[in-house]
């Protein structure tokens, strides 16, 4: 089990090490220059020199990698070149944000995935399954930022119900926390849900037709114990399986839902720091994410390996 | 468990039913700008306390006035860092931190100033000839200043006494007085220059009715109003909110909703849904500034390098660029793509500039013209253009209309999109054939023309190079006499509309949106909403 895991972790380790290149180079080869973005219209030459000089942009190109290396082994992202701000702090406020966002999302989704899932299945070939399947349709086909601004149009400037965009951290007020969050959840939610109701149906579905649920019936059980306990219980492993498959297209979803709400996520982040070609915080966030999917990774493959002994055995590994 | 039938059907038909809400609410007739009040103080009396939330169209770059380069950035210093002179209503220059005008002497060489008594910045530092001293050279020397250029004709501050500072010049300068009512004329506090050193911008202290409290990237600002303010009676408000709303339609729908009482630069199709409703209005501003097109006819390795011949049939011939250009209709453009909204022009310089010739014309459409020009020039039609534009809605729409309305004249133009910052780096390179590209504008000609259209300028992207332009441009800065620079700027202009290096479309108005119980806003032709004396109408 140990050579499992340290084997695991160092093509962790390698999988870090080429993603950290696959970054620095991508962005490089992106036209335009961080240091005239910086400097703007009016700048001179000088000034630009200046800048290129203050980042590093200035040295050859594997100095400028073990530049950024040596900074991100300290924790010390640098400084972004659109405000100055240190990196890591601008880190620090952002992901907590995006995961606040992707995990109402997920609780939307699976209230009205999950339910609506079952519905339809319950309810098959009648009004309600073709009411669901209709939505299951529209929640993948509507973008989210049409989706957003129906929503800050219906919600914020009809009914004034709910506050147009922006965000309030939670520990600074919960209550407008999460009238903030409402929205955004629900729109970024919508096109999981939708996923997750045709899931959870077809999954439903051939639970009830199977022999157990029918023996349930036959029982005399109540209905709703033979959905509840029986067909949906044995239905949850592929909805499991989706939910974890789905949380990484959830951020990045995000993105969009962000930048519609002014939500001071981590989408929000990428995109401006893509556009401004602000190299320090697209290095971050990049690795930042990419270390996020090796750690749950990894975490699957011991979780795996304690679960099943064939999976750490199958590479010829003792322990 | 179940849902009721008439509540799924009622769910499954409301994104229709929206729908139908939402695109009524951008197809309505737009308003011709005249019925929009433009640029005003609003003398409305007010009330004590009150946060201002107020939505900036971009996230603003360093809040470091010798750095900072963008239009939002200035509107935040606008209520946070003074400058020693600053524009009224009518665009005149006047004395803001500065005691009065400046007084100038030897040839114009000597500028000398003197300074408000008795004020202190944001952190209870004294403001005096000292700290004028140590802001103007850290504009001016610092290696990274983005206002170097605006104090190139500087070469030496000195503290006269704690309340005058002189200037000297290495020549005459007169658009000094206007840079100095910009951010080169911002005067931060020396105590956090010399603890924030290179970061100032991440804290920054200035003279100013507000100060900076805090920021969060790419979210908001909070300013806090000063107690330490040399004319702290005259502010109302308790606090500025700065939310970067980049979207137009939700900037438009947080004004709606009440969110935010101000959006700045209502995107032209936004602005008569804002118009429309009752609880809101809107007052126009801005024009100092230009949109266009560049043609390359001289950039061949960099705006800044020596200019060389550029091998494509605009760029080689002058009566080809003619007939692109008499081939648009200015009117029509300003009204499909800006709903009429903007100020269509054909010169870089404010309409009702005192440094603007009256003899100046704009040519109108001419498509017989244009016809017979390219037939004249003996280039095979179609004729292949590239027309790089930056990826947004707006300018690819414009991108469109001039291909459209080239066409009859008979061009072919290909509309190349990219972001932004590729298309800025393709202009610099000289990467193209015709470019969209515009300039926010300066209070004084001379902004709007040294480089962007002199000899090298660092915006000149299409490479112009002609002493009939560069000449008049630099004498009319030495020189002192209003009408003597307007003949020489016009003679200038004059020379630039000939060769066609820019086609300038239009001159851009911005819109503040704001709600009918904010009252006290100043918005200028610089299109900086000042909140010194705003408020919540009493």
């Amino acid at each position: 089990m140990f050579w499992f895991i340290l084997r695991r972790c160092g093509s962790a380790v390698l999988v870090l090490f080429l993603s950290s290149v696959l970054i620095f180079l991508g962005i490089r080869a992106l036209p335009g220059d961080p240091a005239s973005v910086m400097a703007g219209q009016e700048a001179s030459q000088a000034a630009i020199e200046a800048i290129r000089k203050e980042f590093g942009l200035d040295k050859p190109l594997p100095a400028q990698y073990l530049d950024y290396v040596g900074q991100t082994l300290t924790g010390n992202f640098g400084r972004s070149t659109q405000d100055q701000l240190p990196v890591a702090d601008i880190l620090a406020e952002r992901l907590p944000v995006t995961l606040e966002l992707s995990l109402l999302a997920m609780v939307v989704a699976i209230v009205i995935g999950v339910g609506a899932g079952i519905v339809a299945a319950v309810r098959r070939g009648k009004l309600a399954d073709y009411v669901a399947t209709a939505f299951g349709l529209a929640g993948l086909s509507v973008p989210h930022f049409w989706l957003g601004l129906l929503g800050i149009l219906l919600f914020a400037v009809t009914w004034r119900v709910l506050p147009a965009s922006g965000y309030v951290p939670f520990t600074e007020d919960p209550v407008q926390n999460l009238q903030r969050m409402i929205l955004p959840a629900l729109v970024l939610g919508t096109g999981f849900a939708a996923i997750l109701m045709r899931q959870t149906r077809s999954a439903m579905l051939g639970a009830l037709s199977a022999d157990y649920v029918r023996t349930a019936r036959s029982k005399g059980l109540s209905e709703a114990k033979v959905v509840g306990a029986h067909a949906l219980r044995n239905s949850l492993t592929t909805v499991v399986t989706v939910l974890g498959l789905q949380l990484g297209a959830l951020i990045s979803g995000a993105v969009v839902t962000e930048q519609i709400f002014v939500i001071p996520g981590f989408g929000k982040l990428t995109v401006d720091a893509v556009l401004t070609r602000n190299y320090p915080v697209i290095q971050a966030v990049v690795l930042v994410t990419v270390i996020g999917y090796v750690l749950v990774n990894l975490l699957v493959d011991i979780a795996y390996a304690f679960l099943n002994p064939r999976i750490r055995l199958s590479g010829g590994t003792r322990d | 468990m179940r849902p009721s039938p008439k509540v799924v059907a009622a769910l499954a038909t409301l994104p229709l039913a929206l729908a139908a809400c939402g695109g009524g609410e951008t197809s309505n007739t737009p308003a011709a700008p005249s019925s929009i009040a433009s640029a005003s103080t609003d003398n409305r009396s007010v009330k004590d306390g009150g946060t201002l939330n107020i939505a900036l169209n971009a996230d603003p770059d360093a809040l470091d006035p010798s750095i900072s380069t963008t239009l939002v950035g200035r509107e935040v210093f606008a209520n946070m860092c003074e400058k020693l002179y600053d524009i009224d209503a009518s665009s005149n220059l006047i004395p803001q931190l500065a005691a009065g005008m400046p007084e100038v002497a030897g040839d114009g060489k000597e500028v000398t100033i003197k300074l408000r008594d008795g004020v202190t910045f944001n952190d209870g530092t004294a403001f005096d000839a000292a700290a004028v001293k140590k802001s103007l050279d850290r504009h001016r020397t610092w290696e990274k200043s983005a206002r170097a250029a605006d104090l190139a004709a500087v070469s030496k501050v000195e503290v006269v006494d704690p309340t005058t500072v002189k200037l000297t010049l290495a020549q005459a300068f007169t658009p000094l007085t206007a840079q100095l009512a910009d951010r080169a004329g911002m005067i931060m506090s020396p105590k956090a220059l010399d603890s924030g050193s290179d970061n100032f911008g991440a804290s920054p202290v200035c003279v100013g009715p507000f100060k900076f409290a805090s920021r969060t990237s790419g979210s908001q600002i909070v300013l806090d109003k000063s107690a330490d303010y040399y004319d702290a009676a005259k502010v109302k408000l308790d606090k500025l909110v700065y939310k970067i709303i980049v979207d137009p339609n939700v900037r438009a729908a947080n004004l709606k909703s009440g969110d935010v009482q101000v959006a700045d630069q209502l995107a032209t199709n936004t602005v008569a849904g804002v118009q429309a409703d009752p609880n809101l209005s809107v007052v126009s501003g801005g024009g100092l500034g230009y949109y266009g097109f560049q043609i390359n006819i001289g950039n061949v390795s960099g705006s800044t390098e020596k200019p060389g011949a550029v091998d494509t049939p605009l760029g080689k011939n002058p009566q080809l660029r003619e007939a692109f250009e008499l081939a648009l209709d200015r009117d029509a453009i300003n009204k499909a793509v800006y709903n009429g909204l903007h100020e269509v022009d054909c010169y870089p310089v404010p309409i009702d500039s005192p440094y603007r010739p009256k003899d100046l014309t704009c040519p109108k459409q001419d498509l017989a013209k244009a016809k017979q020009l390219v037939q004249a020039s003996g280039v095979q039609t179609p004729i292949a253009v590239t027309l790089a534009t930056p990826n947004d809605a707006v300018n690819q729409r414009l991108a469109q209309v001039i291909q459209s309305m080239t066409k009859e004249a008979g061009f072919n133009v290909s509309v190349q999109t990219a972001e932004f910052v590729s298309v800025l780096e393709q202009g610099k390179a000289g990467k193209f054939d015709v470019l969209l590209s515009g300039w926010s504008g300066r209070v004084d000609p001379d902004g709007n023309l040294t480089n962007l259209v002199t000899s090298q300028g660092s915006n000149n992207y299409g490479g112009m190079s002609d002493a009939g332009i560069d000449d008049p441009i630099k004498q009319a800065a030495a020189e002192s006499d209003p009408a003597k620079r307007a003949e020489l700027y016009g003679a200038a202009m004059k020379k630039a509309a000939e060769l066609r290096g820019v086609v300038y479309l239009y001159h851009n108005l911005y819109y503040l949106g704001t709600h009918k119980t904010v009252a006290g806003i100043q918005y200028f032709k610089d299109g900086l909403p000042r909140f010194i004396s705003a408020g919540f109408a009493a």
